[in-house]
């Protein structure tokens, strides 16, 4: 479930990990790196301090060398307080004055390389292992000028790395500290963050969920920008699921009522149909009360027809059709009952049409408006039914055309006759009044229009006009 | 009236035996078997610069502790020991124990000594080991040894300043009359007399004094406290304190004085070398003699006065430290030892010491 739902909250939270992560270790990383820098250069700058130090003991007297090495050097070494070091004093012929003698690769060119000028002694480092030590050793050449004669002195100081390490240790440590705090303040921060980001959600939908079932207003809320569209979506549904719910209470309400009336005038007559003496006239009323509930059972089919469409208009997907064998179909199907009321039904298609939608309720469309030309047209008059494309301004319609030459429509009526059980009070013909409703629903769906014009010299032309699609000429 | 045939007694006694004792004997080679030996046993082997009668009460209570291993002693004065450690690559005990700091500091610096923690090592203070490889087991202060006879009724001298102005008082009553210990062949007389050059400013003064009166020189302190009370000298310059605190409680007449100018302290240290073979006894022995028996053994049987002011350590360092805490100078268990052991300096020194005492060098 939440893998198929992934939360905002903990990807969120996720990414702000990563991103803390990358950014704290490479922080981490280069603490470590100046940790270690700067324990190299503190401890260098000790020994040197040292070398300088013992240099600046050893002079030339009466063309002797005298060492008389200062305590402060040493001082200056013990300040790495657990590093063994050492030291030799080597003179001008590579010969050990004092110290130890046995250090190990002593860089002699590196150090003449580096040589003093006027006084100022330049350090040379390099690392070597002594006695079973890493050891960090710092080289200097110094020259001894005597009155006549300058001598080569070679000074070299080493030490064991363990004070280095500690203090790199150490520093590391304490940023390491740090980083830790900052990761976990930063993290506490982005947390505090997102839920505060994430709460008008939160809110939103406390407000939705305390809402009752059928309570459709709209939500006024202050949320963010971003969620705004979310809101307005939300409102915009719930305000089409509002009309569609008046439109079916009205419906509801309005079938009732349609049904009720008949079935009253039934009971009623079939009541009179008992109380009849009179043979003949029972017969009347008996056959009155077939015809009335016949018109009721037509009724009520409809009424279910349309149920039927408003389902599959939520469940169907919509399949491409071809829109003039449907309507050939519809023709073919209502040419023998046309002409057992003596109507001709003629159909003049010229175009093969595709369009997407749903045969079921096109089928029902066409069939309603071609009942409805026959019904309303007197005897052997002629319905004619055609496809056809219309090249308009700005772009092509597909029109489906229905003419009669029945009684037709006045003006005024032409505004109701769509209406749910309107029926033109001059129709002699029985109905129910949901017929073009339907169709009107019909087009609707399909975003098809109802074009109503009067025949001449007499009747009606009904058209439903569908957006443009492709269409072949046949 | 006491004093003054103990004087006479002691002039005398100088006169018979003479410069004989100064030469300084070397007390080395003296092994001290003890009869243990069940055939599961192990063995110890101790090189020191500490006298065998001081050290012996902390031997024979560890031996109680640990029949099965059998200690060997050997004895040496500081600076032979150091020398025979190094020459004999092959003989190296397992424990060294001495009262030369910069030496012993040497050779662990040169890499000879094994790294070792025990509760016993962490107990003590930071200025009394090194690195985990060297330990301080017994603090000394250094002290000057005077003959009160000498004084006749003149007041004891309290530091360096007061000591040159009795010298020169008692002028050449005093010629020949002052021991020193040799600081050519003795690691410890050596060591203070370092110190005393790099810290003193009546070192030059001391030295020259010294020079004047012909000065006599020991190979150690017992040596020079026994010259002190044959009467052979009045004063010994630089004398263990330990000792000559011992000696005076048997010869009330001769009497120690901490110098008020400063008083250099000396830690005896041990450490165990690589090349030791009975590492573990070496440890054992090393965390008994650092433990609170050990301490107060040395303490109660010998005159050492102990390193670690643990619990039951009323007596010993804390109380001298205590004492008079400004005047004391302990030389710092550290890489400044190194210079006391630089051959340049050396030879400075020598110098120096050569130059002011002619009489020596004949
Ligand atoms: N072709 C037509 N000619 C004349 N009047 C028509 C025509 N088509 C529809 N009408 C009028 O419009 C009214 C509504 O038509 P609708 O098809 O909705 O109902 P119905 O035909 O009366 O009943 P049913 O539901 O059975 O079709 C009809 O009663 C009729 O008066
Ligand atoms: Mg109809």
């Amino acid at each position: 479930m939440t893998r198929a739902n992934p939360s905002i909250r903990r990807q969120l939270l996720w990414m702000t990990l990563l991103v803390l992560i990358v950014i704290n270790g490479f922080v981490a990383w280069s603490a470590n790196l100046y940790a270690n820098r700067a324990a190299r250069l503190s401890y260098d700058r000790l020994l040197l301090g040292s070398v300088l130090q013992i240099a600046e003991n050893i002079n030339s007297l009466d063309g002797n060398i005298v060492i008389d090495l200062p305590r402060s050097a040493f001082e200056t070494l013990a300040m790495a307080p657990s590093d063994r070091a050492f030291y030799s004093i080597i003179g001008p012929d590579q010969h050990v004055l004092s110290g130890y003698t046995d250090l190990p690769d002593i860089p002699f060119d590196d150090l003449d390389q580096v040589r003093d000028q006027g006084g100022q002694i330049t350090p040379f480092f390099y690392n070597g292992v002594y006695r079973g030590e890493e050891v960090r050793f710092l080289g200097v050449n110094k020259q001894l000028i005597d009155s006549n004669s300058s001598s080569d002195i070679y000074i070299v100081v080493g030490q064991t790395l363990s004070a280095r390490q500690e203090l790199a240790k150490e520093t590391n440590w304490f940023v390491l500290r740090f980083v830790m705090l900052f990761f976990a303040v930063t993290l506490l921060l982005l947390m505090f963050g997102i839920w505060r980001v994430l709460r008008p959600l939160q809110r939103l939908r406390k407000a939705i969920d305390e809402r009752s079932a059928l309570e459709l207003k709209p939500l006024i809320l202050p949320v963010p920008k971003e969620i705004t569209p979310l809101v307005n979506a939300i409102n915009r549904s719930n305000t089409q699921l509002n009309s569609t719910l008046e439109r079916l209470k009205r419906f509801t309400s309005e079938a009732a009522h349609q049904i009720r009336t008949p079935l009253a005038g039934l009971s009623s007559q079939a009541q009179n149909a008992l109380d009849e003496k009179d043979e003949t006239q029972r017969q009347q009323q008996l056959s009155h009360i077939v015809e009335c509930s016949n018109l009721l059972r037509e009724t009520v089919n409809q009424l279910l027809n349309q149920a039927t469409l408003a389902h599959r208009f939520q469940s169907q997907p919509l399949k491409s059709i071809s829109l003039d064998r449907l309507t050939k179909e519809v023709c073919r199907d209502l040419v023998v009952w046309a002409l057992q009321k003596g109507v001709e039904i003629e159909y003049s298609g010229k175009v093969e049409v595709e369009i997407d939608g749903d045969d079921f309720a096109l089928k029902q469309m066409i069939r309603n408006i071609i009942e409805n030309a026959v019904n309303y047209s007197s005897r052997q008059s002629v319905v004619e039914v055609s496809l056809h494309v219309e090249h308009g301004k700005s772009r092509d319609e597909v029109v489906l055309r229905v003419k009669d030459q029945g009684i037709g429509v006045s003006d005024e009526e032409k505004q109701h006759i769509f209406e749910r059980f309107y029926r033109s009070p001059n129709s002699q013909q029985p109905g129910t009044g949901i017929g073009l409703a339907i169709a009107k629903e019909v087009a609707e769906h399909h975003h098809a229009s109802f074009r109503l014009r009067d025949n001449t010299p007499r009747g009606l032309i009904v058209e439903v006009v569908f957006p443009p699609v492709e269409v072949t000429a046949s | 009236m006491k004093r003054l045939p103990v004087f006479f007694l002691a002039i005398l006694t100088a006169i018979v035996i003479g410069t004989a004792v100064g030469a300084g004997s070397l007390l080395a080679d003296k092994v001290l078997d003890k009869a243990v030996d069940n055939s599961t046993g192990s063995e110890l082997v101790i090189y020191g610069a500490v006298d065998r009668e001081t050290i012996k009460s902390v031997f024979s209570a560890f031996l109680e502790r640990h029949p099965q291993i059998a200690l060997k002693y050997r004895e040496f004065n500081s600076l032979d020991l150091y020398q025979y450690f190094l020459e004999h690559p092959d003989e190296r005990p397992d424990l060294m124990l001495s009262s030369a700091m910069d030496l012993q500091f040497k050779l662990v610096n040169d890499g000879y000594a094994q790294r070792y923690s025990s509760e016993h090592t962490d107990r003590l203070p930071t200025r009394s080991k090194w690195r985990d490889e060297l330990f301080g087991y017994a603090v000394e202060p250094i002290v000057i040894a005077i003959n009160t006879d000498l004084l006749a009724g003149a007041p004891l001298p309290q530091s360096r300043e007061q000591l040159l102005a009795l010298i020169r008082n008692k002028d050449h009553l005093l010629d020949e009359k002052i021991g020193l210990p040799d600081i050519k062949s003795t690691g410890i007389g050596y060591l203070t007399w370092s110190y005393d050059s790099q810290l003193s400013r009546t070192y030059e003064r001391l030295l020259e004094a010294f020079g004047i009166h012909h000065s006599r020189l020991y190979s150690d302190t017992r040596s020079m406290l026994r010259a002190l009370t044959r009467g052979e000298i009045f004063i010994a310059y630089n004398a263990l304190g330990s000792y000559t605190q011992a000696w005076s409680q048997e010869h009330p007449w001769i009497v120690p004085v901490l110098p008020t100018d400063y008083t250099t302290i000396v830690l005896r240290t041990a450490f165990i070398p690589k090349a030791s073979r009975n590492p573990a006894e070496a440890k054992t022995f090393l965390d008994f003699l650092l433990s609170d028996i050990g301490q107060q053994l040395l303490t109660e049987h010998s005159s050492l006065i102990p390193v670690s002011g643990g619990p039951g350590n009323d007596s010993g360092s804390p109380t001298l430290f205590g004492a008079s805490h400004s005047l004391l100078r302990p030389i710092p268990l550290g890489l400044e030892l190194l210079l006391q052991t630089d051959t340049a300096k050396r030879q400075l020194l020598f110098d120096e010491w050569d130059s002011a005492m002619p009489h020596l060098s004949k």
